[in-house]
């Protein structure tokens, strides 16, 4: 574990006033969200805005629903039978449990990087352009210019530049990471989701990842799931504390890791549970 | 507390040697079946082993300083006891083993009523010997071995028999000239003879014998031909054990007349030997090899060629099968003598000097050269059992121990085309035995290995799409619950024994599917249609309606739709066949458009083997797609793609090592199945990729001829090649298999 003071001097400019958001500012809201797997209630009313072009980070202690909340949000929770949803999220003004979305539409607006690198067994270039190919480009300056802009972007660049058609299962854990982020972003999302992305990573990588995480926020929307509350204190701008599958608090990292408004918050960041 | 460091100790040394015994166990095991496959290999490479040995030919004894100039030699079956013929009408006996070993042992003067005038032996294995006197008449006889056991010692006493009776036989000759040559075959009950007459005429004479019925004699009547037409040198006459055919062979010309009716004798062909070659070549020497369909010609330039009559584009033709040469010091040597053996196609050239060669036609391959005396070999013979070859040259009688067990069998007559006796031209053919013991053997490894190769294609042609999409349903879309029963289910079905699946396919499947082949064809078209079409169907009907069907229990509406399809496909049969076939298919197919149907066919093979080999791909394959980790599929899906596009993008390729080994486990398995192919083909070694013909695999080919054929012989050997050649398949598809695996799993290994 790194133990880092949170340095918050960046994020001074960009705070948002959560209760009073703009129409313009907001990515996703989620209204009243229910989550049932089988007759378990796993999410309870949940209720949220997602301000656009800032990284909001869940925490909470483990099974607290966090890393449900994150699924619903590109309806990852899906592939699993049992599950049941009620409420809305809504991206564009539109619920994306609508019959009408299409899944995997949804899904190339808001990209997922899972807990663990799970790159494709397949090069690095192939890997890059895997969601582009699905959507049939085809052309090879297309592709090219955008694993260079993803690598870049992903801060890997400069580590694969010269072996991007050798296999991506070479790479170390926190290069696969990268390459995975540089995977998702290659297909220009609005919304990032990251499933605790660095709890498989060493502190280095773990590092790396964190900075590029700061640097994507200029261009995406970008949730984070951490049980690391330093992590989530050093990359995040508003922070949402889940417990039991209800949120408790949602304010800005500073306010919410600073003066907590609820007791429940406190103990947690305190260190009494989790 | 010392107890317990005690107990922790304790614990520990057992533990550590369970460990220990573990360890050894577990790598005695390994090297143990290592061993065994190994000592398969070695044992079946040992009893193959001797088919490819060089012959060898080696002196035993000598009998010197012969009283008596014999035109022929032989010996007996145990090579006990030698005899040799004058030309006068004597018979002396030699012991060759024994105390008496060298000695004269017996001499008889053959009864001849008057002069002998020409003396002939017949063809080896029938052992006679005929004499024809001044008068024209002709006495048969046959030097033979009665076994007594005086002073309980196996005692071989040799005597002249007469089969066709002790008085000479007339052969009603016009002429007034003595005979001064003759050759002569028998069957039952006649003898047909070529005879040269002092005045150069050569007639073919055909003797029949009838009983009387009152005398109990037998009354010969005799039909004679001139041969006319035949001009040159004579230098060998020959008939045909089946008195069919007449050969008469001059040192430039074949002449070969059908004998058949002896009314009616007529020339055949006549065939220019020397017509491609140099004009200073000529025949020297020509003889009839064993089954006597294959006549070899000897030149003076040392080279022999093989004839025989067979079936060509302008009808029966008699034409030259391929040539051999003298070699080593007997190269280009003018070939003196042609000996063939019994029932072999193996024969022994000799020139002047004395010098041998042994060659076997079928094969190809000279066996052996050398010499066993020095100077013109008089008379040789083979033993009945090919096992020594006795000769006399120089006054000497020497016999020689040969040892030359499978002359038949060369690599290349294994894998090449061979052309055998009487067929139109050079083949793959496995035909091992037959009734006769002078049938030329049919050892081509070709056809029954292009056999396995064929029913293990069928079978995966089958297997391989079945059992892959049913593998990838199972474990990508089906639902856990409905999975667990599936699996299980499709696994027992491996365990059905092969020879219910063959037993099933031979008797019942094959004569459904003759019956209802129109219906066969139409299901194999509908099904995958209406399945597909079903599938749309559902896809397509309003979610209520769906949702009345537990999740992944959706594949279950198929059920009814195979059935119903089924029923439709044999109902619609007669019709579709009245239709199209004018009412029966297999006629249709056999004549109209001129294709083999054989009831057991590949068909039949390819569904039958195809459904043993089917849980072999899907247990495999299943396992692998299924165990391509989660983490994989939904990075895919979370990138936006469909359920199918991360199936065929990701998770197949994930699974391909697991995939390709499924298949290759399938094809190992289809490669070596036994039971199947045995009872589900008409087990025919023909070449042929038509669906509607059977086939004869390596392994039903082992099955079906081990039992009957004998222990060491050619056959035997070449059976256990067979299993050789199978062993090397199935590992080198297992090697093949293994590599390509293992690449595979370097480049899609996942994490």
């Amino acid at each position: 574990m790194i133990s880092m003071a949170p340095d918050m001097s960046n994020k001074k400019s960009s705070i948002i006033d959560l209760s009073n958001l703009q129409e313009q500012q907001i990515a996703l809201r989620i209204k009243s969200l229910d989550l049932y797997y089988a007759e378990k209630q796993a999410l309870e009313n949940i209720t949220m805005n997602i301000p656009k072009g800032q990284v909001t980070a869940f925490i909470g202690p483990s099974g607290c629903g966090k890393s449900t909340l994150l699924r619903c949000i590109n309806r990852m929770n899906d592939l699993v039978d049992t599950c049941k949803i009620e409420g809305q999220i809504l991206l564009h003004n539109q619920n994306i449990y609508d019959k009408s979305v299409d899944v995997a539409s949804l899904r190339r607006k808001v990209g997922m990087v899972f807990q663990r690198p799970n790159p494709f067994p397949k090069s690095i270039y192939e890997n890059v352009v895997y969601g582009l190919r699905l959507q049939g480009v085809k052309d090879r300056r297309v592709l090219d210019e955008v694993v260079e802009n993803a690598l870049r972007n992903a801060a890997l660049w400069n580590e694969v530049k010269d072996r991007l058609h050798d296999s991506a299962l070479g790479l170390s854990g926190g290069q696969q990471q990268r390459l995975v982020i540089a995977r998702a972003i290659a297909i220009e999302p609005e919304v990032l989701l990251l499933d605790e992305p660095t709890s498989a990573l060493d502190p280095i990588s773990t590092l790396t990842i964190e900075e590029l995480i700061t640097e994507l926020k200029n261009k995406y929307t970008v949730v984070i799931v951490t049980h690391n509350m330093q992590q989530a204190a050093r990359v995040s701008d508003q922070t949402a504390f889940m417990y039991m599958g209800q949120l408790i608090e949602h304010a800005d990292t500073n306010t919410l890791f600073t003066t907590p408004s609820k007791k429940k918050t406190e103990d947690y960041i305190t260190g009494r549970y989790g | 507390m010392s107890s317990t460091s005690d107990n922790a100790l304790k614990t520990e040394s057992t533990r550590l040697l369970k460990d220990k015994v573990a360890k050894y166990g577990v790598t005695a095991g390994g090297i143990m079946v290592l061993c065994a496959l190994l000592l398969i290999f070695f044992y079946l490479l040992y009893i193959v082993k001797p088919v490819f040995n060089a012959a060898e030919i080696e002196s035993v004894t000598n009998i010197d300083e012969l009283t008596q100039i014999y035109a022929s030699v032989a010996v007996e079956e145990q090579n006990e006891i030698a005899f040799a013929l004058t030309e006068k009408g004597l018979v002396d006996f030699y012991a060759l083993t024994g105390n008496k070993a060298g000695q004269l042992i017996l001499s008889e003067k053959i009864p001849a009523v008057s002069e002998i005038t020409a003396f002939d032996a017949s063809a080896p294995q029938k052992g006679l010997y005929g004499y024809i006197n001044q008068q024209s008449e002709l006495l048969i006889i046959k030097p033979d071995f009665r076994v007594t056991f005086p002073d309980d010692k196996r005692q071989l006493l040799p005597y002249i028999s007469y089969p066709f009776g002790e008085s000479t036989i007339s052969l009603e000759a016009d002429s007034l000239f003595t005979i001064n040559k003759f050759s002569f075959a028998t069957n039952e009950e006649s003898i047909g003879l070529i005879h040269q007459h002092s005045d150069s005429k050569i007639y073919f004479t055909k003797l029949e014998g009838e009983e009387n019925m009152f005398s109990e004699e037998i009354e010969w009547t005799a039909n004679s031909t001139e041969l006319t037409q035949i001009s040159g040198n004579i230098l060998h006459t020959l008939v045909s054990p089946d008195l069919s055919r007449a050969f008469i062979i001059t040192t430039n010309q074949l002449y070969v007349f059908n004998t058949r009716d002896s009314s009616d004798v007529s020339l055949l062909y006549n065939v220019n030997l020397i017509a491609n070659l140099n004009s200073n070549i000529q025949v020297t020497a020509a003889n009839l090899l064993a089954g006597a369909n294959s006549v070899i010609v000897g030149f003076s330039n040392g080279v022999l060629e093989q004839w025989f009559e067979t079936n060509s584009d302008q009808g029966r033709d008699f034409v030259k099968v391929r040539q051999f040469e003298l070699s080593g010091d007997a190269k280009g040597s003018s070939v003196q003598a042609i000996y063939p053996e019994f029932y072999r196609r193996t024969f022994l050239a000799a020139t002047e000097s004395g010098h041998i060669n042994l060659f076997h036609t079928t094969s190809e391959a000279e066996l052996w050269q050398g010499k066993l005396a020095d100077g013109k070999i008089d008379s040789l013979a083979f033993s009945p059992r090919s096992n020594a070859v006795i000769s006399i040259a120089n006054n000497t009688l020497n016999i020689s121990k040969v040892e030359n067990e499978h002359p038949e069998v060369t690599w290349s007559g294994l894998w090449q085309e061979v052309w055998y006796e009487g067929y139109p031209e050079a083949d793959y053919v496995w035909q091992s035995s037959s009734a006769s013991d002078d049938f030329e053997s049919k050892f081509s490894l070709v056809p029954i290995s292009f056999g396995t190769l064929k029913a293990a294609m069928y079978a995966m042609l089958f297997a391989v799409p079945i059992g892959l999409s049913a593998a990838i349903y199972t474990a990508y879309f089906m639902a856990p619950n409905v999975r667990k029963f599936v699996k299980p289910t499709v696994e027992i079905m491996e365990a059905l024994p092969t020879v219910i699946l063959g037993f099933l396919a031979g008797l019942w499947l094959a004569p459904v599917i003759e019956d209802h082949l129109p219906g066969v064809v139409l299901l194999l078209i509908l099904l995958p249609i209406t399945i597909i079409l079903t599938a749309f169907a559902w896809h397509n009907l309003p979610a209520k309606i769906k949702n009345t069907v537990p999740q992944g229990w959706d594949s279950i509406i198929l059920l009814p739709v195979v059935v119903i399809v089924s029923y439709m496909a044999f109902s619609l049969s007669p019709l579709v066949e009245e239709w199209l076939f004018d009412g029966n298919t297999r006629l249709y197919i056999t004549n109209e458009l001129g294709i083999n149907f054989d009831q057991r066919n590949s068909l039949i093979v390819g569904i039958a083997m195809g459904f043993a080999v089917i849980p072999t791909i899907f247990s495999i394959a299943e396992d692998a797609v299924f165990s391509v980790p989660k983490t994989l599929s939904n990075g895919s899906l979370a990138l936006g793609a469909t359920q199918w596009q991360t199936l065929v993008k990701v998770v197949l390729l994930t699974a391909s090592p697991g995939i390709f080994s499924a298949v290759m486990m399938g094809l190992g398995r289809a490669v070596g199945e036994t039971m199947i192919v045995l009872m589900a083909t008409g087990n025919t070694p023909i070449m042929d990729w038509s669906i509607f013909e059977g086939m004869r695999t390596l392994s039903a080919n082992i099955a079906v001829e081990m039992p009957e054929s004998e222990v060491g012989s050619s056959h035997y050997r070449i059976l256990f090649l067979a299993a050789f050649v199978l062993f090397i398949f199935t590992f080198v598809v297992n090697t093949i298999a293994e590599f390509v695996r293992q690449r595979l799993r370097e480049k899609y290994s996942s994490l």
